[in-house]
């Protein structure tokens, strides 16, 4: 209600744009669409784990100073998204633009969003059209639901440039420096599974105790939501990339690991583990806070997870000034099979904003997505003010004193002097800019060295490289349909995902826990619980998706 | 805080006159019966000449059936295969019974059942800890003279009830652990000599009930004898008296007076209650159950959340809540009609 | 006129001053002494947790992380609190928080106790049928869909109406209520009709007072229910800033510092970005306090309502 009544009184201007005074600079919009003579209110709804910005925000300010756009600010967390969308479907008002991270599409195959093809057409959204050109294909909706096309404008991953950045997020067997430092440095090339495991039992051996507490060899997540961590391994180990639940082949033919021998055999050595005291029992019952503690007192040696997952306790440790007990990614494989732990960032085609059918100003609400994208706004969005957030070196390239960065930490600080939610959803400049700068200071080069500690430099010379990024595969190209994890499934599918999941989290905790000879009985049992699930259902849904972004994109 | 006196005895002499028929269960029904046969017939005349009773309750029924009974035009979403894109409730694909046939006897048929008894399991356990341990611990505190101290451990008391089930879940999953991690529960039991290894609480499937009606107890201990105590305080003084001047002691009056007192409220609350028996609490066994345990952990809430929600399958969501809706219905009108026949307080 | 009912139950009270103090007896030492201890020990079991819980908002958010902390904090800081209260939408949601809760209680405990009395008159013809038709609505719930649909076609969205509007009557209340108003007697009422009160004014100035303890124990519900609710901001009022409220704004926060990363899998830029001062562990802490500690200091002012009765008893010992 409130969109359509901000929607009409903004609209009542743009029919006589009288004395429209265009501010100098580079961050004015030179089309004259939106300017501070002719004020704007732009309502926006976001999914977004960022806050509201503070009423003070500098960003805002500027925003209305150069293109007199008030943004309106409808902010839902993750966690709560599902039962708002199904409400605001259901009444059919939005708000101007619609910015969503929904695997599932329910706002776009509910019809909240307009087709935007034809409005890109007109030549008057430069910078987003040049934005979609290389990947309209892959951007554009080809479902059943609502006519093919674009809807959405990806948030993340369309890259300019070279991608940089030095740290690790991904997959990976992740162990403790200190474990590799005690070892003399071993080689990491072509790690095995048992070599993995014999690093740490060779270490807990010697170090039964870390800091007075036992020391924890294998730690495994398997908590709702995350159990990931105890079902992804088979298919890295085995030369996957991260396809989710299914291994393709070359041929594009996709199929479920959880029952096949890959599997068998790693938790085969899990079980043995398991039963050497290596494996932490407490693992199946951890919660995700427990976990996190665990990594962050520093007593766990290794454990299989993804690199955003574990931040917190990184940061922690790091902050403590415990660099030792911070982990770097190795990649174990089977016999004869190449690591592609590394994969390259794909796009998020399903989360981005779109124009809600129900705006009444969709041009301005697109144009400001236009000018948010041009390289001037995304430097201010992402590294801020110049002079203020960051420097400029002789060399034109952006640098951050040690309390612009202490700034950047900063919740409260970030409130006031940046956009995060809005960031969040808009389309990036991802990779460089122009002028060779990196698109975040996260991503900067000369940012990267700048933080490390003494002792990471020091380990990183002991093997040689530069980046944390070295220590995993070099990323091949994508196949072309990849990742099939995001392929929109069926709800008959969905529900089978959803079993199979169930029956991993059930049976795979009793397989690794369970005594040796029993192994094969209790693998048996979790065969036979995914016999009883409609596979093929799924598998077929995976396959029908992969053949459909192999002929369209 | 503290009171005068004087305010006091005003304040329980303003109560005074609710304490008499609350006492005998055979005074209040023999009232009841004296009222019975006038009250069978409606006639215009009673409906006029109890027009202001009329004006205080008409407008609120209306209300109330605008507000919830209107709404449940929804409950159609169960025999529809909803989805949101098609528009409203009109515009769906109609099933019949396919989402009834699907939970109960589907693939997931097997697994719903069990998912129902472990809400049952889980809650009736809840509530027959939860209203026990309440009941004892507002007797005790009644026990308590000392003023201050009594309001002291009561503020304390009712704390817990405000965590969040988050933080409960995981301050429990820490007490459950082993020693190293902060299990105290384990250290208190090792150093008892009463286990010799420590125990993975949360692997064993046969403890989990345990554990969630525990958890339950403690959070909500305190705050569930806020009624209670407020009971009591309606019972009248001059019963304790009398009881005394007979010899009674302090247990004879606890069960003879006190207990009778109270009843009509357990009475009530234990009725309304059953009906709430398979609307258990979502959070514990969402945080707490893990794989090795969903056999005694999962509860329809979380089958719902997980089958239903977070696939968008609406239509099963409201199968379930239908589910529930007529178990409740059923259990409540069943615990009425024993309240009735036990001449105890009733709700309806 | 309402003296009637005031005047007998003092003239009974005063005779009771000269009861005599009960002396010391050995059983009753013993049963003193245990059922102190015992409620000592509950009491210690119940406040830990809390404790624990206020050490770790105390405590720098990096080193809770690696938990162990007890009822002190290790590092203190209060750098989670600055998080906290340093959001410019947190006071406008506080005092919305207590608009709403004040609203909320006034208005239901108005509108429920009225109903309470009338369906308390044994000879109120309806009774029972509307007492089922209330009682039902306990155990079922329309669905979020149409309840959403029902608050916008009554054009409630975005508005403060839809915080109070739709909770005007709790059936819960309303059993409490009615179970206690059917044990005042009859006498108390029919006296005051004899005196030519009306319905409304024998609700108001007889019953009313009365029912002090259990329109305490209603009223501190309801305000807890109301100041611990999120889902309706939500729902209805997140596209006006103005309308939001505390436990909204602390859900979000808490949501946002535990998806800090997780709703960013396989985006490097956003996780970058982590690295807090303050982490969810000890940030969650610091939200728990701050939403609970207005709602906790409520409870002693009520409590005084619901156990005056048994002062009576203490005062003669």
């Amino acid at each position: 209600m409130s969109a359509g009544l901000v929607g009409c009184s903004a609209d009542d201007a743009p029919d006589e744009p009288q004395d429209v005074v265009i501010p100098e600079g580079d961050l004015a919009d030179q089309s004259g669409t939106l300017t501070p003579s002719n004020p704007t209110t732009i309502t926006t709804w976001i999914t977004s784990a960022s806050q509201v910005p503070a009423n003070d925000n500098k960003i805002t300010a500027l925003l209305e100073e150069q293109l007199g756009v008030t943004l309106k600010y409808e902010i839902v967390t993750p966690d709560n998204v599902d039962q708002k969308i199904g409400v605001m479907l259901a009444g059919g008002e939005f708000p101007d633009l619609v910015g969503t991270t929904d695997l599932k599409m329910r706002l776009l195959e509910g019809g909240a969003l307009l087709p935007l093809d034809d409005m890109l057409e007109t030549g008057d959204y430069p910078n987003l059209a040049t934005h979609v050109e290389d990947d309209i294909n892959k951007m554009s909706y080809s479902g059943t639901e609502v006519d093919p096309g674009l809807y959405i404008i990806p948030n993340y991953n369309r890259f300019y440039g070279e991608i940089t950045g030095g740290t690790y997020y991904g997959p990976a067997f992740w162990i403790q420096k200190r474990v590799l430092e005690d070892a003399g440095y071993p080689d990491l090339e072509n790690m095995t599974l048992e070599r993995y495991f014999e690093l740490i039992e060779n270490f807990k051996a010697e170090n039964p105790e870390t800091e007075g507490i036992p020391t924890v060899g294998f730690e495994l997540l398997a908590s709702t939501g995350r159990e990931w961590g105890m079902t992804n391994p088979p298919a890295l180990l085995s030369g996957s990339p991260n396809n989710g639940g299914v291994i393709v082949d070359e041929d594009g033919n996709a199929e479920i690991y959880a029952d096949k021998d890959i599997a068998r055999d790693f938790y085969e050595v899990l079980n043995e583990q398991y039963d050497a005291g290596l494996v932490d029992p407490e693992s199946f019952t951890l919660t995700f806070d427990q976990y996190t503690a665990k990594l962050a007192a520093g007593n766990v040696l290794g454990m299989h997870d993804q690199g955003w997952n574990f931040q917190t306790a990184s940061d922690s440790l790091r902050s403590a000034g415990k660099d030792e007990y911070t982990y770097v990614p190795l990649m174990p494989v089977y016999d004869g099979v190449e690591p592609w732990y590394a994969d390259r960032d794909v796009m998020n085609t399903n989360q981005g904003f779109g124009v809600s059918a129900s705006s009444e100003q969709p041009e301005k609400a697109l144009k400001f997505l236009d000018i948010m994208l041009s390289e001037p706004w995304q430097k201010v969005l992402s590294w801020g003010i110049e002079g203020e957030d960051y420097e400029v070196g002789d060399d034109g390239m952006f640098v951050r004193t040690e309390e612009q960065r202490a700034n950047a930490r900063d919740l409260t600080w970030r409130a006031s002097n940046r956009l995060e939610a809005l960031l969040d959803m808009l389309p990036k400049h991802q990779g460089q800019f122009s002028d060779g700068n990196a698109f975040s200071p996260d991503d900067q080069p000369t940012e990267f060295f700048e933080t490390l500690t003494d002792y990471d430099r020091g380990f990183m010379e002991q093997y040689d490289k530069k980046t944390w990024r070295e220590f995993v595969n070099a990323p091949p190209e994508n196949p072309k349909y990849y990742p099939a994890w995001n392929i929109a499934l069926s709800d008959d599918a969905n529900q089978v995902n959803q079993q199979l999941t169930d029956a991993n989290v059930q049976h795979l905790p009793k397989i690794i826990a369970g005594d040796p000879a029993e192994f094969d009985a209790n693998w048996e049992a979790y065969v036979g619980a995914i016999g009883n699930i409609d596979v093929q259902v799924y598998e077929d849904a995976i396959n029908a998706g992969i053949q459909e972004r192999l002929s369209n994109w | 805080m503290t009171q005068a006196p004087v305010s006091n005895v005003v304040t329980a002499a303003g109560l005074e006159p609710a304490l008499e028929p609350v006492s005998s269960g055979a005074s209040r029904k023999a009232r009841k019966k004296g009222l019975k046969d006038p009250k069978r017939k409606i006639t215009w005349d009673r409906v006029r000449a109890q027009r202001a009773l009329l004006a205080m309750a008409v407008p609120l029924l209306l209300y109330q059936i605008l507000f919830k009974y209107v709404p449940v035009y929804g409950w159609a979403i169960a025999f529809q295969d909803y989805k949101p894109g098609r528009g409203n409730i009109l515009n769906q694909e109609w099933v019949g019974f396919e989402n009834f046939v699907d939970l109960f006897t589907g693939v997931n048929g097997e697994r719903f059942r069990r998912v129902v008894v472990n809400t049952l399991g889980q809650s009736v356990l809840t509530l027959v800890v939860g209203t026990v341990g309440a009941i004892v611990l507002a007797l005790l505190l009644n026990e308590v003279k000392n003023l201050p101290f009594k309001r002291v451990l009561q503020n304390i008391t009712y704390m817990p009830h405000f965590l969040s089930w988050v933080i409960v879940a995981s301050l429990a999953s820490v007490a459950l652990s082993l020693p190293s991690s902060g299990g105290f529960i384990n250290q208190a039991l090792m150093s008892l000599n009463i286990v010799q290894d420590p125990v993975l609480f949360l692997t064993e499937p046969n403890y989990f009930w345990g554990i969630v009606a525990g958890t339950n107890l403690w959070k909500e201990l305190g705050w569930n004898t806020i009624l209670y105590l407020a009971a009591i305080t309606a019972i009248d003084p001059t019963q304790y008296e009398a009881a005394e001047v007979d010899g009674a002691g302090r247990y004879r009056k606890m069960f003879s007076i006190t207990l009778p007192g109270i009843m009509p409220t357990i009475v009530v609350l234990l009725i309304i209650n059953s009906g709430w028996i398979l609307s258990t609490n979502f959070e514990l066994p969402y945080f707490l159950g893990n794989g090795l345990i969903s056999e005694r952990a999962e509860t329809i809430d979380v089958f719902v959340l997980r089958y239903g929600y977070e696939l968008g399958n609406y239509s099963l969501a409201v199968v379930a809540g239908i589910f529930k809706t007529v178990v409740a219905i059923i259990l409540v009108g069943s615990a009425n009609q024993a309240a009735k026949r036990l001449n105890q307080e009733t709700l309806v | 006129m309402s003296s009637i009912s005031v005047t007998k139950p003092r003239v009974r009270r005063a005779s009771r001053g000269g009861s005599p103090r009960r002396a010391w007896t050995t059983e009753r030492v013993i049963f003193t002494t245990l059922n102190t201890t015992f409620l000592v020990l509950l009491a210690v079991l119940m406040v830990y947790p809390l404790l624990n819980t206020l050490a770790i908002s105390l405590n720098d958010g990096m080193d809770a992380v690696r938990g162990g902390i007890g009822i002190w904090p290790r590092v203190f800081s209060l750098k989670n609190y600055e998080v906290v209260l340093n959001m410019d939408t947190i006071y406008q949601a506080f005092f919305m928080s207590v608009m709403k809760t004040v609203v909320v209680v006034a208005t239901n405990l108005f509108f429920t106790s009225m109903l309470a009395y009338a369906l308390s008159r044994n000879e109120f013809i309806f009774r029972r049928p509307i007492t089922l038709i209330f009682v039902l609505t306990m155990y079922f719930d329309a669905g979020l869909i149409p309840n959403y649909l029902l608050i916008k076609d009554l054009g409630m969205l975005n508005s403060f109406h839809a915080y109070w509007v739709p909770t005007i009557i709790s059936a819960f209340n309303l059993i409490i209520l009615r179970t206690y108003m059917k044990s005042i007697p009859d006498e108390v009422t029919e006296s005051a009709r004899i005196d030519g009160a009306g319905e409304f004014r024998t609700w108001w100035q007889i019953v009313m007072p009365l029912c002090k303890p259990t329109l305490a124990v209603v009223g501190l519900f309801v305000a807890v229910g109301s100041w611990n609710a999120w889902l309706d901001t939500l729902l209805y009022n997140s596209g006006e800033q103005w309308l939001s409220t505390l436990q909204y704004e602390l859900q979000k926060l808490l949501s946002s510092s535990m998806n800090a990363g997780a709703n960013t899998a396989g985006n490097a830029a956003a996780v970058g970005a982590g690295g807090q001062l303050t982490t969810p562990i000890a940030l969650r802490s610091a939200i728990t306090m701050v939403a609970a500690v207005p709602i906790l200091l409520v409870y002693p002012f009520l409590q005084k309502h619901f156990v005056s009765g048994l002062m009576i008893g203490s005062v003669k010992g």
